[in-house]
């Protein structure tokens, strides 16, 4: 594996990844649906907590419905298509491939939510909240789980179908938001039900820890370590999403 | 192996330098499964591919082959040129290519003047030659081609054998996929028949032609081999 091939690939899949002309249309189906705000924020007479809440729950969602369409054939749709026989039969290893893709993809997923963003903070800006740096700082936790997302849209598409993909980070992606709230949930009930919500819970990625947004709308002061601890915890989870990856494609008959 | 049977069994083939070498067979024989398992895109369950005495699976080798793949399929949305300059970044020895350079390539292929269109515009000939340029990036000592010919018109044809006779004297050698048996004639030195994953014949073209068209003469072996 050598960092300039990674480099290489990484470059590539970027640029094929924000040339899809459907990106275009989903990032301004994203910039309108946060512009909706400007029309929320009249009917809650500038409540600023609603507006940001709004924008940044905005942000987070076409971010991740972006994330999910370009992710979940990554993999697949270089076995399928076979371009992946241009790359392996050059002096390139199928960790770069699947380093390259991973960063490629998570370059162009950052700059989708980074132009959202934008909007948010232009909106924020025109309702007199200045600038809204808390937020940024949401968005920066959002481009955390944003990796973790990336690395395991590249796991699946490497093992399954986009659909299948598509499906199983969909339900990932719930049951990570959710399964800190069921945990608290099921210590009344007990039994069987518990020990398994207990073991979801330590199997499954918790997802709340990149979900900030509460915090930041409400004032809640912020310190750096939590945000370096989840940045190791995406990163721990990325990795070893990506090792297998790697694992599986390698044994995949091309 | 593919399940319980075997795709390619008991091939042995040394091919001497500055050959072109035409492997010959019906669809599904196994020259594609073959040509994967030489330029390292396919481990082979046993026994081993070497190209200038080393192996393939060795990330070495792969700097002095080009691979052209069957029907390529492309990223379509770049162009030619970014195409081009994507694999041969792939290279470290070169890394440093100018642009010249590799529109220089293009041009021997015939698609310059679309290098800057999207691939998802180009024809299927204009692909074919972007699949071979991309197999010629690293001025490679040993080229495989599956099925060059495929797809192309019959000036794209010429073409492109004059291209496959210009690397001959260029003195590299050349491994061929094919099943237009009559432009394999005419270009190779040496053919290989492969049926049902067996090689049936590995030699020169005269040998195996014996005066006779090498179609007949393949048509023959074939069914000879069925009966």
């Amino acid at each position: 594996m050598t960092v300039h091939n990674v480099f290489v690939i990484t470059k590539n899949t970027f640029k094929e990844t924000i040339r899809d002309r459907i990106l275009y249309g989903l990032v301004a189906f994203g910039a309108l649906f946060i512009l909706l705000d400007l029309f929320l924020a009249k009917l809650s007479l500038g409540d600023m907590v609603m507006i940001k809440s709004f924008g940044l729950a905005g942000v987070y969602l076409i971010g991740t419905i972006i994330t999910v369409f370009l992710g979940a054939s990554i993999i697949y749709r270089e076995v399928e298509k076979r371009t992946l026989y241009f790359v392996l039969s050059k002096p390139a290893s199928y960790g770069d491939v699947i380093l390259g893709k991973f960063f490629g993809l998570y370059g162009a997923a950052i700059l989708t939510v980074l132009l959202m963003a934008a909007v948010y903070l232009g909106v924020v800006l025109y309702q007199g909240g200045g600038f809204d740096a808390r937020g940024f700082v949401a968005i920066l936790y959002q481009l955390l789980e944003a990796g973790f997302f990336v690395a395991l849209l590249t796991f699946l598409s490497a093992i399954s179908t986009p659909l299948t993909s598509t499906i199983a980070a969909a339900l990932i992606l719930f049951s990570g938001h959710f399964m800190s709230t069921a945990v608290e949930n099921v210590k009344r009930i007990g039994g069987f039900t518990k020990t398994f919500i207990d073991a979801a819970y330590y199997l499954l990625p918790n997802l709340e820890k990149f979900n900030v947004r509460n915090v930041v709308v409400h004032h809640v002061p912020l310190s750096l370590e939590p945000f370096i601890l989840s940045a190791a915890y995406a990163a721990f989870y990325a990795a070893v999403l990506l090792y297998f990856a790697y694992a599986f494609l390698k044994r995949k008959e091309l | 192996m593919y399940g319980r049977r075997a795709v390619v069994d008991g091939v042995s083939l040394v091919i001497e330098k500055n050959k072109v070498f035409g492997f010959l067979g019906q669809n599904g024989a196994g020259k594609t499964t073959a040509m994967k398992m030489m330029v390292g895109l396919l481990r082979p369950d046993a026994g081993s591919v070497s190209i200038a005495g080393r192996s393939v699976l060795e990330s070495e080798t792969r700097e002095i082959i080009g691979f052209m793949p069957e029907a390529p399929y492309f990223y379509e949305r770049l162009t030619g040129f970014e195409f081009l300059k994507f694999c041969g970044d792939l290279f470290p020895r070169h890394r440093k290519k100018t642009g010249a350079e590799y529109e220089a390539l293009l041009k021997k292929v015939g698609i310059f003047e679309a290098k800057d269109a999207p691939i998802r515009n180009y024809s299927k000939g204009m692909k074919q030659r972007l699949g071979f340029a991309q197999s010629l990036v690293n001025d490679p000592e040993y080229v495989f081609l599956d099925e060059p010919l495929d797809g192309l018109d019959p000036i794209g044809r010429r073409e492109i054998k004059e291209i496959i006779k210009l690397l001959k004297q260029e003195g590299r050698t050349i491994f061929l996929n094919s099943h237009i048996l009559y432009d394999t004639e005419e270009l190779c030195d040496e053919v290989g028949v492969i049926h049902k994953g067996k090689l049936l014949y590995a030699g020169s073209v005269k040998d195996f032609c014996s005066g006779k068209p090498l179609e007949d003469q393949f048509i023959a072996t074939v069914e000879a081999h069925n009966k």
